[in-house]
């Protein structure tokens, strides 16, 4: 029964229950017409990525339709939906990091010579696919040693190899810098041109209002309302989602600033392939003040902060916490020294997918009272700890025995932020810490930093959001090939134009400026 | 601290119903699992009727094999409660995802050590039983610390590691045994019978009841079973045993020590499964002889395997294997059926369980017939 449609894929009445029993989705009507931009958003759970999942075939829905150009499908595996042209690239990324990325793309569908893989051919689609939609990547690295904005880049040319005509993309601009986001949004628009439709979830609204024609709203497994973008404006999109006000805005009373807490000298770090990322780094972070790391990603903040979490050894220089030396010390002692650590990389870090979330919660706290008293662990006190977190940081759970593999994307975020900012540190390392959570939570977030550098917390932000650094930062410093090239007060006449030159190399202070002020 | 962000989300409602179905789960497990024995008994017996012989003679013997007679349920539980100790101490390093085949090589040392004492130092009663236990164990655990050092701190693959070591025990087992514990003038290779007050006495000589070498070394499966499981799910210990397990990388990252973790792993493993070797000489065979521990450090490594790793299971499918070693051999003698065949049937069947096919078979088909609601 093929019926005249202005839509090219038409989900009708879609519920989802999951085999533990969460119903993700309920009577969802969700439709999207060909050669449109469509956001599909709303909170950490609420349903975006399992919708989207069962119209790539991940997941089968417990009831509902689904048409694609009018014609009623069901896409009973990924293979199926590509064959309807039906492309997806996740949350969380499926390459295979020892692939060069020309292997990753065809990967599955690769051009055989007598049945061997032919590599030539494989790098020569590669370089015209990426030419054509004007996605840039380097064919012939291996994944694992490119940035995650290529990786993006190789998630999306492989759905086009494929044939998508339809590209669902899951949170891209989550791992992205402002300055790939830019480019990836430039990409989508080429692909609309070239006939591509493309589905796009994003917690960010001032990119759905960038880059989208039309907004989906998701709120509690429902679907809220569809309208054009054009005709809302963020708050009202905010409110769609929340049902309340979210101000992204950060009230600080004045710093009052102590002691110097984290003290970094003449750090040195370099890579296993030699190359160096931290070149005579030197700061102090004081307690009761908040230091924002601000750069274009891959200038060593990530090093920076995994050599100061232990997780990285550096090659020369010092690093003291309170007086007490931990450089090169293993993440434990650095934790008991008093540093609690937002990973960047949540996932990998972060949880054990297979523990529960109140297993996740006491990863760094298990040994002491109350969850261990006499040397045996208290499962009350456990369960306890865990219902409390779930509670603050809003997680969606139905309690705390679920294992953090049956968590939303954003809910396992929560699980790491919930636990590293409940863990009352000294120095507080936030990287990238409203990465993947919806805008409620990032307000919590926010709130929760501010509050603890109140409490005479030393906090060292780092993110890839200058708008984030600068709303909540005291001091901002400004780091550029491994380097500092900048240490700013955070005034109100501090502009984003006047960090930027630092951030691009094209200025920077002297040794002296720096140290003055680092 | 209270939470600012409202949640659009009923919890207490979805716990119930998350609740609810983990119990449905649980039973659903148990119920596939009984299921999956029973379909692989299934094949095994078409398998013999192919093959010409008579399928419900080799079952009746199999499957009542170990209850004909008490000195047969008696080998049934001896046997049992051997592999459920290596099972026990095997799953301790399995649980922090360490592949460690040390259990065979653990169980001879921890049987010599013990027996220096047991047949040369008279002891008073108690003591005469404790502390081969004790030396057995302790043997057992610097066993398992060199290749959990040497995997810890060297990264030396420990599957390799393990089983060099089991090589060198065994090799060191019977030049001891030749050498120095065989009397002057003795014919056959084996030791002097331990002291009387070492004994782990047998229920024939506690109760009269005759269930053959069956004896008080059961005590030492109960007690293994709920340390182990105290240990693993009830300090904290077994809490950075179990995170390495799932993610070594955020175990370390958490502030776990996971190097010192892996080696106490294996170590602990090794103590336990040490007890297997003591109860064999102690309470079995009250002596050692050449090949003392046949395939027992193996079999114990698949009881882990079938319970999963789960210490409140292995005396479960610790009883079940030696059900089907035990009644392996009555097939073998009733029904004519050579012993090759009786080790397919049983490889089926632990095939099955572990991979849980039967389990997935099901699963999916209750997801669509959910889906079809
Ligand atoms: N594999 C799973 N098993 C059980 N429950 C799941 C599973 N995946 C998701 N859920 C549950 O379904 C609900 C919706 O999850 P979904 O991943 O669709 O959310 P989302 O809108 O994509 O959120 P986020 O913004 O955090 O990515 C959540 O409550 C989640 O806990
Ligand atoms: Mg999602």
């Amino acid at each position: 029964m093929t019926q005249a449609t202005p839509f090219i894929v038409e989900m009708r009445d879609i519920s989802k229950v999951y085999p533990n029993g969460v119903r993700a989705n309920e009577h969802v009507n969700f439709a999207v017409r060909p050669r449109e931009i469509h956001a599909l958003v709303g909170e950490n759970g609420a349903g975006k990525s399992t919708l989207m999942k069962i119209l790539y075939g991940m997941e089968r829905p417990s009831s509902g339709q689904i048409f694609v150009r009018g014609k009623p499908v069901s896409i009973h595996s990924p293979h199926e939906a590509i064959a309807l042209g039906i492309g997806m690239v996740h949350q969380n990324f499926m390459l295979v990091p020892s692939f060069t990325i020309a292997e990753n793309v065809v990967l599955g569908a690769e051009p055989a010579r007598r049945r061997l893989l032919d590599y030539r051919a494989a790098v020569e689609i590669t370089r015209q696919l990426s030419a054509q939609y004007g996605l840039e990547v380097d064919p012939e690295a291996p994944v694992e040693a490119v940035p995650v904005g290529m990786r993006q880049r190789v998630e999306i040319l492989k759905a086009l190899y494929r044939g998508a005509d339809v590209l669902i993309l899951d949170e891209p601009t989550a791992v992205l810098t402002p300055q790939e986001t830019h480019e990836l949004f430039a990409a989508i628009r080429q692909l609309v041109q070239s006939g591509k439709t493309v589905i796009f979830i994003s917690h960010k609204l001032r990119e759905v209002k960038a880059i989208s024609d039309r907004v989906s709203v998701m709120r509690n497994a429902r679907l809220v309302d569809t309208v054009n973008t054009a005709e809302v404006s963020e708050e009202q999109l905010a409110r769609m989602m929340v049902g309340r006000e979210v101000f992204l805005r950060v009230d600080k009373a004045p710093m009052r600033r102590g002691e110097p807490v984290l003290q970094v000298r003449d750090l040195e770090y370099v890579t296993e392939a030699g190359v160096e990322m931290l070149k005579g780094v030197s700061f102090n972070v004081y307690a009761g003040e908040i230091l924002g790391v601000a750069g274009v990603e891959g200038n060593g903040q990530t090093e920076l902060v995994e050599v100061i979490a232990g997780l990285r050894s550096a090659a020369a220089g010092q690093v003291r916490l309170c007086g007490v030396d931990i450089t090169n010390a293993p993440p434990r002692r650095v934790r008991q020294a008093g540093v609690a650590h937002i990973p960047e990389d949540r996932l990998t870090n972060g949880v054990a997918l297979s523990m529960s979330i109140a297993e996740n919660l006491i990863v760094d706290r298990y040994e002491r009272p109350p969850f261990t008293r006499g040397g045996l662990m208290q499962p009350a006190a456990v369960a306890e700890h865990a219902e409390r977190l779930i509670d603050q940081f809003a997680i969606r759970a139905p309690d705390g025995d679920a294992p953090v593999a049956s968590l939303s994307g954003g809910n396992m975020q929560k699980v790491v932020l919930a636990r590293e900012l409940s863990s009352s540190p000294k120095l507080l390392i936030a990287a990238q810490p409203t990465r993947g959570v919806d805008i409620g939570a990032s307000e919590f977030i926010y709130e929760q930093l501010v509050r603890a550098r109140d409490n005479g917390v030393a906090v060292l932000l780092v993110s890839a959001d200058l708008s984030e650094v600068m709303s909540l930062a005291d001091r901002i410093m400004v780091m550029k090939d491994g380097r500092i090239t900048a240490v700013l007060d955070n005034t109100p006449d501090l502009t984003e134009e006047a960090i930027g030159y630092y951030m691009l190399g094209v200025k920077r202070m002297s040794a002296e400026e720096i140290a003055a002020r680092a | 601290m209270e939470s600012t962000v409202p949640l659009s989300f009923d919890r207490a409602a979805a716990r119930k119903v998350v609740q609810a179905e983990r119990r449905r789960s649980t039973l659903i497990d148990v119920g596939v699992t009984l299921a999956t024995i029973f379909a692989a008994l299934l094949m095994g017996f078409v398998v013999i009727a192919l093959l010409g012989k008579d399928p419900v003679r080799a079952y009746e013997a199999l499957l009542t094999g170990p209850l004909t007679r008490l000195g047969r349920t008696g080998r049934w539980l001896e046997l049992a409660t051997n592999l459920i100790l290596v099972g026990l101490g095997v799953s301790i390093a399995f649980r922090a995802r360490q592949f460690s085949l040390g259990g065979q090589g653990q169980m001879v040392a921890g049987a010599i050590v013990a027996a220096l004492i047991a047949i040369y130092v008279p002891l008073p009663p108690l003591l005469g039983v404790l502390l081969p236990i004790a030396a057995a164990m302790a043997t057992g655990f610097l066993l398992g610390l060199l290749p959990g050092a040497m995997k810890a701190y060297l990264n030396a693959n420990e599957i390799v590691s393990t089983l060099m070591l089991n090589a060198i025990v065994l090799r060191l087992y019977d030049y001891i045994l030749t050498f120095h514990l065989k009397p002057q003038g003795s014919e056959t290779t084996r030791s002097l019978p331990v002291q009387p007050t070492a004994q782990l006495p047998t229920f024939y000589e506690l109760l009269g009841v005759d269930l053959g070498r069956f004896n008080l070394g059961v005590v030492l499966v109960i007690v293994g079973a709920v340390g182990v499981w105290l240990l693993l799910e009830r300090t904290p210990f077994g809490f950075a045993i179990r995170t390495i397990g799932a993610n070594e990388k955020f175990a370390r990252y958490g502030g776990i020590d996971t190097r010192r973790v892996i080696m106490l792993a294996f170590a602990a493993g090794g103590a336990v499964s040490a007890l297997a070797g003591v109860h064999l000489l102690l309470g079995v065979h009250r002596r050692l002889f050449l090949d003392f521990v046949g395939n027992i450090g193996w079999d114990g490594i698949t009881v882990a395997l079938l319970a999963r790793n789960n210490p409140l299971l292995v005396p479960l499918s610790g009883l079940f294997y030696a059900y089907l070693l035990v009644g392996g051999d009555r097939v073998e003698q009733q029904a004519q059926v050579g012993s090759e065949l009786v080790q397919v049937i049983q490889a089926v069947i632990i095939l099955l369980i572990t991979a849980q096919v039967l389990g997935d078979w099901i699963r999916a088909w209750r997801a669509r017939a959910q889906v079809e609601v």
